[in-house]
């Protein structure tokens, strides 16, 4: 058990004609019995984050701290971590159960023991089938439940789980996030899970921290990054399908003050109180997010809309998706599955004044 | 091939047709193609590929396939210098091969080449292994690397004349450096007889081992590289130490690679003739023969073609069961890791 905390770390990759700056300035503490996923997009820095961690990489500079102890220069071993490696990283000449094992016995727990732990987990993770086959005979997403399994097989400080998901089909992947979380509440260990699919991220953390470009950009639960993003980043990254974003600018005429998307009619509403705030930071240019969710056609009449022509009706299953135009811009919103709405034919969709999501035009950073 | 392309075919009526050889767009084909007669393309389709292939099979029929054949006729025929330029050889059966497996120089050679084998072929690929491993984990500067392979891959690179000769320098009992630097050094009081009867197979062990070396090390420094660091990288979390990831990870992953140094040293051994010929010439008192060697001998300096033959054969079969057990064990390894 313990607490992870990462202090202005930065991690330099240096070659002989350039170099890689892959974190920069990062802060972040992941309490006790947490579960953090680091969220962002390829080559953001996260994985560096986590073999840093983990004790795989050096630290170009900055302090990492388990609980007090300052691990900068003790080896994996030392720091008692338990890492699933997105490569499986499994040794391919043990058996299923000799690699789920494989910890144990280094740890020299008898063979009896050994045995009986890798089917525990085993069962849980349902490759119990497979226990005396290699790993060169095994798909993907079986090889990645090994590496999986001889991660959670310790009793380790932290739990490091690198894109552990990605190559189970989806089906299976759906109830092996619901048994991590079940392993999570039941051992209350502190987990680092790493994904670039916010979905798990979302449906597993505690807390995300979403990076881009070496830097953290928000580290909350999914609630702050859902409702209150950082920066038009986090609004673009989190959420399915992305947010809308209109280039507007702050107008007032005797109704009030609203905002007016530029290269269309389209005219946003929103709070007086809000708009105070936002005519103080003295702007032309804003960046104004509303979530495609957050746009009901049928809504409450007495809730502003925006008036626009159907593009694309895209039919999901469950729900719709409608792509809608009002003169250069585009924006979409989630819609019942059974709408009947032809292309060219205009739509009213409703929002609330709170659900606009307001950022500088300047450093992309929300305002409110 | 031709399911496929008419498949592929987006008109489909061509396709109707059925099965036509598609030879493609006349435009595409090559200059030379269209500017001749359709007579001579057809010759030149006709008979340039079969000689392109056949020429080098018949290469190889004269220089592999005939003397072999020829090597199992006169292995079977009292063939001796006089009698194959007379063309009078006769019938004996078996009675070369009797003759060779009841000398009791063939038998010496035979513990001779296990004595070769165990401290000449199997030490190079154990010394060369453990080189190879020490060299890739103690040395993580690529430039140094690269140099240190180098240095040791060094004495591979030079002819076995050359070799033969260094060493038979190198250990000249009287004034040779080894026995002057053994001296100097005070190891020894007296001077190291490297070439009288009980010493002279070992000499060319000796010789041998650093000559060849270098194989079975660049063997198994490639196989070392290859693996995947991610494996080190799961068994450093894991808690591995050092020994146990080279007990439980590494030589079992590299059993494969060692298996075929092996292999490749064990069928040098069997025809190992040039450092032998070079330095000792079997001798004192074929001491250090190898069965090679004496057919060698026999065959091509004292022209008993039908005795050398017979020595051939046997070294042939001895060898291919050996070979054969290895990739037998070799199959074995790699049907286990789910490949082959």
């Amino acid at each position: 058990m313990a607490r992870v905390s990462l202090k202005d770390v930065n991690k330099i990759y240096r070659s002989r004609h350039d170099e890689v700056h892959a974190v920069n300035d990062l802060n972040l503490t992941v309490n006790d019995g947490e579960f953090v996923a680091l969220l962002g997009p390829s080559g953001c820095g996260k994985t560096s984050t986590l073999r840093m961690i983990v004790g795989l990489e050096e630290i170009s500079s900055g302090q990492i701290h388990f609980d007090d102890v300052l691990v900068n220069d003790l080896d994996s071993q030392a720091r008692n971590v338990a890492m699933a490696f997105e490569t499986y990283a499994l040794y391919p000449n043990f058996t299923i159960e000799e690699n789920l094992a494989f910890p144990l016995e280094v740890r020299g727990l008898s063979a009896p023991e050994r045995k009986k732990k890798a089917r525990e987990i085993a069962e849980i993770l349902r490759i119990d089938d497979i226990l005396d086959q290699r790993p060169g005979s095994l798909s993907g997403g079986q090889q990645q439940r090994v590496s999986l399994g001889r991660a959670l097989i310790r009793d380790p400080a932290v739990f490091i789980l690198d894109e552990v998901m990605s190559h189970i089909d989806a089906h299976l992947k759906f109830q092996m996030l619901f048994d991590l979380k079940a392993i999570h509440q039941e051992l209350k260990k502190t987990m680092i899970y790493v994904t670039h699919d916010q979905v798990e991220a979302l449906a597993l953390a505690d807390r995300v921290a979403v990076m881009s470009n070496a830097e953290l950009r928000q580290f909350g639960t999914r609630n702050d990054l859902y409702h209150t993003p950082a920066s038009v980043f986090v609004a673009d990254f989190i959420g399915e399908p992305p947010t809308n974003f209109f280039e507007a600018e702050l107008f007032t005429d005797q109704k009030g003050t609203a905002l007016h998307v530029a290269d269309s009619d389209l005219v946003i509403q929103i709070d007086q109180q809000h708009a105070q705030r936002i005519a103080r930071w003295n702007e032309s240019r804003l960046t104004v997010g509303i979530r495609p969710q957050s746009l009901h056609l049928n809504g409450d009449r007495n809730l502003p809309a925006l008036e626009a022509e159907v593009a694309i009706n895209e039919y999901l299953g469950e729900r719709s998706i409608l792509t809608l135009t009002s003169g250069a811009c585009r924006f979409r919103a989630v819609v019942d599955a059974d709408t009947a709405a032809a292309r060219g034919e205009r739509v009213r969709v409703h929002y609330a004044p709170e659900d606009v999501m307001v950022f500088s035009g300047q450093t992309e950073l929300i305002i409110l | 091939m031709v399911d496929g392309s008419a498949a592929d075919e987006p008109s489909g009526g061509n396709s109707a047709l059925g099965r036509r050889l598609d030879r493609g767009d006349p435009a595409t084909f090559p200059e030379w193609f269209n500017t001749r007669k359709p007579r001579a393309n057809l010759i030149v389709a006709r008979w340039v590929p079969l000689a392109l292939v056949g020429l080098p099979v018949l290469v190889l029929f004269c220089i592999v396939v005939y003397p072999t054949v020829w090597m199992f006729y006169h292995a079977l025929h009292d063939t001796n210098m006089m009698r194959l330029f007379q063309s009078n050889w006769s019938w004996v059966g078996f009675e070369n091969f009797a003759t060779v497996l009841s000398s009791p120089r063939f038998g010496d050679s035979v513990v001779h080449l296990g004595i070769y084998l165990t401290f000449g072929a199997c030490l190079q690929v154990l010394l060369g292994a453990a080189l190879a491993l020490i060299l890739y984990e103690l040395v993580k500067n690529n430039f140094l690397r690269v140099v240190f392979l180098i240095a040791m891959v060094l004495p591979m690179m030079l002819p076995p004349s050359i070799v033969g000769v260094l060493w038979k320098f190198l250990l000249t009992p009287s004034n040779g450096a080894i026995n002057q630097a053994l001296l100097n050094l005070g190891l020894i009081d007296q001077h190291i007889e490297w070439f009288n009867a009980g010493m002279s197979l070992w000499t060319i062990i000796i010789a041998d081992v650093w000559n060849w070396t270098a194989l079975p090390l660049l063997i198994v420094y490639s196989g070392r590289v290859s693996l995947p660091p991610a494996v080190y990288e799961a068994a450093r979390v894991d808690g591995a130490g050092t020994w146990t990831t080279l007990r439980r990870i590494t030589l079992p992953m590299l059993k494969e690679v060692i298996a075929i140094a092996f292999i490749v040293r064990f069928m040098d051994a069997f025809k190992f003739v040039d450092l032998v010929f070079i330095m000792t010439s079997g001798g004192p008192a074929q001491s250090s023969e190898l069965p090679a060697y004496i057919a060698f001998q026999r065959g091509l300096r004292e022209f008993a073609i039908g005795e050398a033959a017979a020595y051939a054969i046997i070294i042939f079969l001895v060898s291919a069961v050996l070979i054969t057990l290895f990739l037998k064990y070799l199959k074995k390894v790699l049907k286990a890791q789910g490949f082959a």
